[in-house]
């Protein structure tokens, strides 16, 4: 096979892919932008409904089970006062710190980056810098317990190959190129 | 009914306790009569707990409203086919569920292996009924699904009472998706339990060879199919009835069940390392223990109430004895292994760092790291509390952030991982295999970006879907072509010839290929819109592309609940698309609301549309409205998924070679016999 065959053909392959691609691109033009929610229910998303009969956001309160599928009467009392929180000038910071106030700290939709709240963000972070480090030295242990290949003897000195081996080595390359 | 129930569930306690008890005898003298009889007894528990199954769903259908489970669950007016689903509807009812469908497990595991495997089924007999007898305890003496329904009396005794009619169903239950989502997630958790008992059996018995690993790489399998397919119906039932226009809430529960699917599928990739290369055996017997572990503390994190959830139904005083299993099992586990630990003993070597040993090292990590990232964020409100004495929520956000990340490292390993040789890829081949995938990913990453894409992530997941879409179309076509070449067969045939050859391996590649499509789902959610409007009638809104014209509302009584509907025609363009019926359901018997999401979907966009109800200021209707791109792939992706798992459980069809009759001209009849002519047959081995 001439080298330019061999690029020619796994060029093939790139043809139904862009295709593929292709077609989908009207599906993708659809949604191109992001919607923004508007000011009062991104700070809402920021803090907790504290109805005590749901998880969500007072942002995002939906409230199931509720007769109104929308944000319940805390939900909306909490959007209320961050309404007139945000037409006084107060920051978004300010804001939630309010409500901290209030509630404490079970009113953050996320664990705050100071105090104790900082070691919910660094288990994943610490796994995972960890865990690359072990994987890391694991890979180079293993390497290193790899016996050196014996050195090939010379070409007239080669003994001949026994059909037992051949089918041992058979077998391993079958194992090997399985999966 | 009701007595013959807790007679049969009794029953199947003694049963257990004697399998188990038994059992251990069994191993200890190796009598093959005892063997065989705790092999017996074990068949009869699962027998007995079908028995108390079946007698449950039975009080439910003749309405036997002296049960109090049955009370709390059902009424006369529920649909038979909810009343299906009212047996797990409450804490009592779905551990007796629990414990039917681990003993269809357990049977099946008796049955078929009764002949086989005699030096370590007798120690499989005995976890499965250690198991067993802690779900039947918890059947029989906690919670109890057969109590009859009694009130204080004038002596201050109980009065055993039967009621006209039950307080139904929760309204979120009763939608088709209720009827098969729970059993799918639970035949998952309860799954799980069958590969955890042949590891601990094999450990235990120090059964030679690698046979166990085959049996719970299967058994896994089986299991992890049944829980992917259960966490994406409950993700489409969350979507299609909550109507908060979402699918995953990051909720404790939902949680519970994401965490033993992520070590199974550890356990899947690593798996390999040992079969191929002997290698990881402790690392794959302890990811085995962990998903069991999990699917109990799951189990604990549901019914506990330990964390707040809005899975809420099944939250009770339960949860000391699930701590008390765990630590059981723990300890078993640990004492297991530090005793047999040199039975686990491999040689562990890799002859290059870029392999697809190291591959599978990566992909282990980050699965691993998703795990301990949910489970930490999961508990840790409650680590908080304890530490610090000050509750610290952890929310959607936090979950986002965390795992977006870790999920798209390992949507690129899902490419690369199977593109790399087992123990050394070359140059040469690392060149020959990622040139074109990456050309193709890159390319159209680039695509997306030009067309005014530009948000981080899901840019970043477009184009690695592409690329593992490509490296999975490239294994297909390469192997498929092969086969073309030698039986002219048609690229299609060839193609299912081709993964009919090597299930798993092809079988795999088409999850791979599932989830590929999952992701391109999930990245679709960083385009949310959605629009909340009061509605008078004759009144519109615009959301995309659409316009919603409320034309009307109407009231539809049914016999257990009344609907309050909205009648919404969907236009483009001005011109009407169809109609929706959004609708909020009140139920007669408990006050309780429903809500019936109206979706018109497409391959680009669900119109997500939901009657919020009467607004408290006007009472007019209000109409929320969403628009969610690319959700159906979601769906499509696990349905890909799901038959993907079944393809690879598929035992693999072989070319074999075979001797048959060789056809022999007319005109020498006399010479006609057997003659060698090699012909090529299909087999299934």
């Amino acid at each position: 096979m001439t080298k330019m065959q061999k690029i020619r053909r796994p060029g093939l392959l790139i043809l139904p892919v862009l295709l593929c691609f292709a077609s989908a691109l009207p599906i993708l033009s659809a949604f191109g932008e992001v919607q923004e929610a508007d000011h009062t229910h991104l700070v809402g998303m920021k803090v907790r409904c504290m109805c005590g009969g749901c998880n969500d956001s007072a942002g995002g309160c939906y409230h199931v089970g509720g007769a109104f599928s929308g944000p319940c009467d805390t939900a909306l009392g909490m959007l209320k006062k961050i309404d007139a929180r945000i037409a006084k000038g107060d920051s978004d910071d300010l804001i939630v710190q309010s409500f901290v106030q209030e509630y404490g700290q079970a009113v953050l939709t996320e664990p705050p980056h100071s105090g104790f709240g900082r070691v919910a963000w660094w288990i994943p972070a610490v796994a995972l810098i960890g865990g690359f480090a072990l994987v890391l030295g694991v890979i180079s242990k293993w390497r290193k317990r790899l016996s050196p290949e014996p050195a090939l003897a010379g070409a007239g000195n080669a003994r001949p190959v026994s059909a037992e081996l051949l089918e041992r080595a058979r077998k391993q390359a079958a194992s090997d190129t399985e999966d | 009914m009701d007595v013959f129930g807790s007679f049969a569930l009794i029953l199947a306690f003694i049963c257990a306790v004697y399998a188990f008890g038994g059992g251990i005898a069994a191993i200890l003298t190796r009598h093959p009569l005892l063997v065989k009889s705790t092999r017996q007894a074990g068949i009869a528990t699962c027998c007995l707990i079908f028995l108390a199954t079946f007698s449950l769903e039975y009080l439910f259908f003749s309405d036997n409203f002296s049960v109090a489970y049955v009370v709390a669950h059902s009424n006369r007016a529920l649909s038979t086919f909810y009343k299906i689903a009212a047996l797990w509807a409450g804490q009592e009812g779905s551990l007796l569920f629990w414990s039917f469908l681990l003993s269809i497990y357990v049977f099946s595991v008796l049955i078929a292996y009764r002949n086989k495997n005699g030096e370590l089924m007798p120690y499989v007999g005995v976890i499965l009924a250690g198991v067993q007898i802690f779900f039947l305890t918890l059947n029989n003496f906690v919670a109890s699904p057969f109590k009859a329904l009694a009130v204080p009396g004038a002596n201050g005794a109980m009065d055993l009472v039967a009621r006209a009619d039950g307080n139904g169903l929760t309204p979120l239950l009763q939608y088709p998706e209720m009827v098969i989502h729970p059993p799918n997630l639970y035949s998952g958790y309860t799954g799980f339990t069958i590969p955890f008992a042949f590891a601990l059996a094999a450990l235990l018995a120090r059964y030679p060879g690698e046979k166990w690993i085959h049996l719970t790489r299967k058994w896994t399998m089986i299991a992890w199919c049944f829980q992917t397919a259960g966490i994406l119906l409950g993700a489409h039932w969350a979507y299609a009835v909550l109507g908060w226009g979402g699918y995953w809430g990051w909720d404790p529960v939902e949680n519970a069940s994401l965490l033993p699917w992520l070590t199974g599928t550890a356990f899947l990739h690593s798996v390999m390392m040992q079969e191929k290369r002997g290698m990881m055996k402790v690392w794959n017997v302890w990811l085995v223990f962990s998903t069991f572990i999990l699917c109990i503390l799951g189990t604990f994190l549901t019914r506990s109430g330990v964390v707040s959830s809005v899975h809420a139904f099944a939250q009770s005083s339960i949860g000391s004895w699930f701590v008390g299993f765990l630590a059981v099992i723990f300890t078993v586990c640990l004492v297991a292994y530090l005793k047999n630990r040199d039975y686990l003993k491999s040689e562990n070597q890799l002859d290059a760092f870029v392999s697809r040993e190291s591959s599978f090292l990566f992909n282990n990590l980050i699965l691993l790291v998703s795990c301990i990232a949910v489970l930490s964020g999961t508990l840790f409100p409650v680590l908080s509390e304890w530490l610090s004495g000050s509750k610290i929520s952890v929310g959607a956000p936090f979950f986002n952030k965390v795992n977006i990340p870790i999920g798209l490292l390992l949507l690129f390993l899902t490419g690369v991982g199977p593109l790399l040789a087992w123990r050394k890829t070359s140059v040469e081949s690392l060149k020959r295999n990622f040139a074109w995938p990456l050309i193709i990913g890159v390319v159209g990453g680039s695509i997306i970006f030009a067309l005014g894409y530009r948000e981080f992530y899901s840019l970043i997941c477009f184009s690695l879907c592409i690329f593992v879409a490509a490296t999975i179309l490239m294994e297909f076509y390469r192997g498929a072509k092969v086969i073309r070449t030698r039986s002219d067969a048609s690229f299609l045939t060839s193609a299912i010839e081709l993964t009919m050859r090597n299930t798993r391996r092809y079988g795999g590649y088409i999850v791979h290929m599932g989830m590929v499509l999952v992701f391109i789902g999930l990245a679709g959610a960083a385009f949310n819109q959605n629009v909340q409007k009061e509605m008078p009638p004759g009144s519109s809104m615009q959301i995309g592309k659409y316009t919603l014209v409320m034309q009307n509302f109407d009231t539809k009584p049914e016999a257990n609940y009344t609907g309050y509907r909205l009648i919404v025609e969907v236009l483009v363009g001005g011109k009407p698309l169809m109609m929706l019926y959004p609708e909020k359901r009140v139920f007669d018997t408990n006050g309780e609301t429903g809500t019936m999401v109206a979706i018109y979907s497409t391959l680009r966009e669900d119109l997500y549309v939901v009657y919020a109800g009467q607004s408290p200021d006007t009472k007019l209707p209000v109409i929320h409205a969403y628009l969610n791109p690319l959700v159906k792939w979601i769906w499509f992706g696990g349905v890909i998924v799901v038959f993907g798992t079944l393809v690879a459980l598929m035992p693999n069809r072989r070319a074999v070679l075979v001797l048959s009759a060789a056809k022999q001209p007319a005109a020498e009849p006399l010479a006609r016999g057997l003659a060698p002519s090699a012909t090529y047959r299909e087999r299934h081995d």
